[in-house]
């Protein structure tokens, strides 16, 4: 019987913890569950902001902002979510998981044709306009290939198939007068390109820092660069769902104007942004040191939003001209 | 661990220790030697040593300990739900012959439905944070004590049974002291596979949804280039399956050390 009592003390404490972890279930099951407008909250209180970003270089901003309190400032409590890629963050977004989102400029192209409610509501990241010196380029390994139309009928691999890798690497083709419809593009993730690289199974890479610099750092050629397709290139935006606009405005222009702000600072203190990596990405103090960083403008660039939207008609990713007036803010 | 081995096995249990630990070096040492021999890229992976180090630059970071107790967080969370929920629904199904006849179809269709196929069901419905997650952790484990559960009911002796009818036990008293020792055995093996499972399924949820934790963290080094950072992570994970294991089977021997299949270790 003594050895019977220590069961039910641990059955007790068990059904504790049941009950403890069944509240905390139907509670996030309530809270993410139903797709609620997020209601202006009560004077003193601050909006409490989920926003879905990949955990790259380009988001630095973003982090330093919030480190900065240019989103307290403006009575924002900023929550940064990292997701994988803007395939999990725009519906997150449009499902009001996330308020706001860091998605790539055509992705949110090929959204809006699917008729996906999004807006964008900030600038998020520019070609540094120096096609030596960006953070997105296109790499070889072979010394015979010098320039991008030496590419044709080879193999390139890109992150995503149909997005703006691949078109950016098509565009960079066709300046240097190449064919680019005898390019063979393989899916790979950006870790993956200096391996399949090095084995063959590939010919150029077009790869993203740190990953760029570790290329390079190989003794690999650099033959063009995001930069290449245009220099103020806007590779890309935040953006928040079409409910929220309509039932948060004054939130949406807060948050616009603290990113504002947030990418301006970051441009200008790139020691600063050096410093804030390491604390959402694992990159180490050599390679954050060496980093090629994008160039952060505080405003859309629309005629390098525009020329993008052309090239996704171009290629056939898009059947008719984005409607930037409706993207755009 | 030591205390509670019985005191003849112990140097058995000792000597398996050791060559436990002479097996783990050895594959360390493989580990040191195939990447500095050339045999395998260093770049890709790296020696054990720079691992080590790695590891040791981890454990400086906040932000591993956060991932970590998120990790234990939602693992242990999932597979208190599904050894508490496999248990009691494997006792009420096991114990009535009407529903364990009518959901044993049911069962065998679920179960075999691999848990990361419910990825894109739990991300829509949940999100990405630990109730996706916990909806993968908790589904994989269920089965594995459900399952034990009611193979555990089904073993109750007939002579027993009959003994249980003939003092007329009530119904309460039947689970207690007919159901519940025949199964307590079956239902621990169904905890300690679960926490393996749980465990597989927790890493895999943060690794593919992205929900906080130890495998967001091996993503977030694979992407940032860190490949020592990535295997000293992988590390971590492997050896919160040992402990685990080592756990759960501690508990077995202290939960059924009235039970014969224990009790006869100790010299007669």
């Amino acid at each position: 019987m003594t050895n019977g009592s220590i069961p039910i003390r641990r059955l007790r404490r068990l059904s504790t913890l049941l009950l403890t972890t069944a509240l905390v279930v139907a509670a996030g099951a309530c809270g993410s569950g139903s797709p609620e407008p997020a209601p202006p909250a009560a004077p003193g209180t601050p909006d409490k902001v989920a926003v879905g970003v990949i955990a790259i270089v380009d988001v630095a901003p973003i982090y330093l902002g919030k480190e900065k309190g240019f989103f307290s400032n403006r009575n924002i409590d900023l929550d940064l979510q990292t997701a994988q890629g803007g395939a999990a963050i725009v519906p997150a977004v449009v499902g009001n998981t996330y308020q706001f989102g860091f998605s790539n400029v055509i992705s949110l192209m090929l959204a809006q044709s699917r008729n996906v409610p999004v807006k964008v509501v900030s600038n998020g990241v520019n070609s540094t306009g120096d096609a030596n010196k960006d953070f997105g380029g296109l790499v070889v390994k072979d010394p015979a290939i010098t320039s991008p139309k030496g590419l044709a009928g080879k193999k390139v691999a890109s992150n995503t198939l149909k997005n703006i890798v691949d078109t950016s690497v098509k565009e960079i083709v066709r300046k240097d007068g190449g064919d680019p419809s005898s390019i063979t593009f393989v899916e790979l993730p950006f870790p993956d390109m200096a391996p399949a690289m090095e084995q063959g199974n590939v010919d150029g890479i077009f790869v993203v820092e740190p990953f760029l610099s570790a290329a390079l750092a190989k003794g690999w050629k650099m033959i063009g660069a995001y930069a290449d397709v245009d220099p103020n290139l806007c590779v890309a935006l935040y953006f928040t769902s079409n409910q929220l606009i309509q039932t948060n405005p004054d939130l949406v222009s807060r948050f616009t104007e603290a990113m504002q702000e947030s990418l301006a600072y970051a441009d200008a203190n790139p020691a600063e942004v050096r410093a804030i990596l390491s604390t959402y990405t694992q990159l180490t103090e050599e390679v954050r040191a060496g980093l090629t960083l994008p160039k952060w403008k505080p405003d859309i660039d629309q005629a390098a939003v525009a020329k993008l939207g052309d090239l996704a008609v171009a290629d056939g990713l898009l059947t008719a001209k984005p409607d930037l007036g409706a993207l755009l803010p | 661990m030591t205390q509670a081995a019985p005191t003849t096995p112990g140097r058995a249990g000792a000597s398996s220790v050791l060559l436990g630990v002479v097996g783990l070096a050895g594959f360390a040492a493989l580990l040191e030697v195939l990447p500095r021999a050339g045999v395998v890229p260093a770049e890709y992976l790296p020696p054990t040593s720079t691992i080590g180090r790695a590891l040791v630059a981890q454990t400086e970071r906040p932000a591993f300990w956060t991932a970590f107790l998120d990790t234990l967080q939602t693992w242990l969370t999932g597979l208190v739900i599904a050894v508490v929920a496999g248990v009691v629904i494997g006792v009420v199904i096991g114990a009535v012959p009407v529903l364990r006849e009518a959901t044993a179809s049911t069962i065998e269709f679920l179960r075999p439905i691999p848990s990361v196929a419910l990825i894109p069901l739990a991300v829509v419905l949940l999100g990405t944070g630990m109730e996706a997650t916990l909806v993968l952790v908790v589904y994989a484990s269920f089965w594995q004590v459900l399952v034990q559960v009611l193979y555990g009911v089904a073993d109750v002796d007939p002579i027993a049974r009959e003994t249980a009818n003939s003092y007329r036990l009530g119904r309460w008293e039947r689970v207690r002291y007919l159901l519940w020792p025949t199964t307590l055995p079956y239902a621990m093996t169904g905890v300690r596979l679960a926490a393996s499972v749980a465990l597989i399924l927790t890493i895999t949820g943060e690794l593919t949804i992205g929900t906080p934790g130890l495998g967001k963290e091996i993503e977030v080094a694979y992407s940032s280039n860190a490949i020592a950072a990535m295997y000293s992570l992988v590390v971590v994970t492997g050896l919160l399956g040992v402990v685990a294991n080592v756990v759960t089977r501690g508990a077995e021997r202290r939960v059924l050390a009235w039970h014969p299949s224990v009790r006869k270790e100790i010299p007669a």
